[in-house]
């Protein structure tokens, strides 16, 4: 018997860039105990709109709306198990870093970052694997 | 198919109902060649040996629940999801673009996690 496969969607249908966007991805896919999603870039939970602006601000908008997101779902930042920080330049890794810790202050998920080009100028993209709720 | 070039990976491993899926580019699936085009031919041939992988698992597109998709520069974005959205279904999988160098000057490489 095949585990399910259920597409997940924030609470805050601001937040669904996917389907505002037209973008052909899901914001995550639960599949058995884990969820996978899809690259977030900051969004302003308001309006939709990208909200580009310093390192830190992106990093901590981003994070906030894959909290919502992941709460949404059942689970939770603190669930997270791997975690991917696509950044604009690797000059910046400390920048992003400092906001990162506050999310994750204790037992950190596994992390990898890369220095990327990223779509509309914006800074950083994180995607993450975590556990379900 | 990856083998036939000496790189040390599997084209995919089992996990439980897992199936994580080495980056697949656009080569020949019957005789090896790399079929470097554009990015759409290249996006074309990738998923077709993406499928071939899965199916060869026991696995589908339909079961693909994330994937990275590497182009090699961000202007592609849109020629990308052209071809993308061909290929996956109605509660597409969790996706991030990535834009890097991949491996032979490929334009494309998919890599994935699927349910069997």
């Amino acid at each position: 018997m095949p585990l399910d496969r259920k597409v997940i969607e924030p609470r805050n249908e601001k937040l669904n860039v996917s389907r505002n966007f037209n973008l052909p991805h899901s914001p995550g896919i639960r599949a058995g105990d884990f969820i996978f999603l899809s690259g977030m870039l900051s969004t302003d939970p308001d309006t939709g709109e990208r909200s580009p602006g310093t390192m830190a601000h992106e990093t901590r908008q981003t994070l906030t709306n894959m909290r919502h997101l992941l709460e949404s779902a059942g689970s939770s930042l603190e669930r997270v198990v791997k975690i991917n920080v696509l950044i604009y330049d690797m000059l910046e890794f400390e920048n992003m870093n400092a906001v990162f810790k506050q999310f994750f202050p204790v037992d950190p998920p596994a992390r990898t970052t890369c220095g990327v080009q990223l779509s509309a100028g914006m800074k950083i993209e994180i995607e993450c694997i975590a556990l379900a709720g | 198919m990856a083998a036939g070039y000496g790189w040390v990976q599997s084209s995919a491993i089992r996990a439980g109902e897992f199936l994580f899926v080495s980056g697949v580019v656009a080569t020949d699936p019957e005789r090896g060649e790399r079929l470097h085009g554009t990015l759409t031919s290249e996006a074309h041939r990738a998923f077709g040996n993406l499928r071939l992988v899965l199916e060869a698992a026991g696995s589908s597109l339909e079961q693909l629940v994330q994937v990275r998709a590497m182009i090699y520069d961000r202007i592609e974005y849109d020629a990308l999801n052209r071809v993308y959205r061909q290929y996956v279904s109605k509660g597409p999988p969790a996706r991030t673009v990535w834009s890097v160098r991949i491996i032979d000057a490929f334009k494309v490489q998919l890599d994935a996690i699927a349910l069997v």
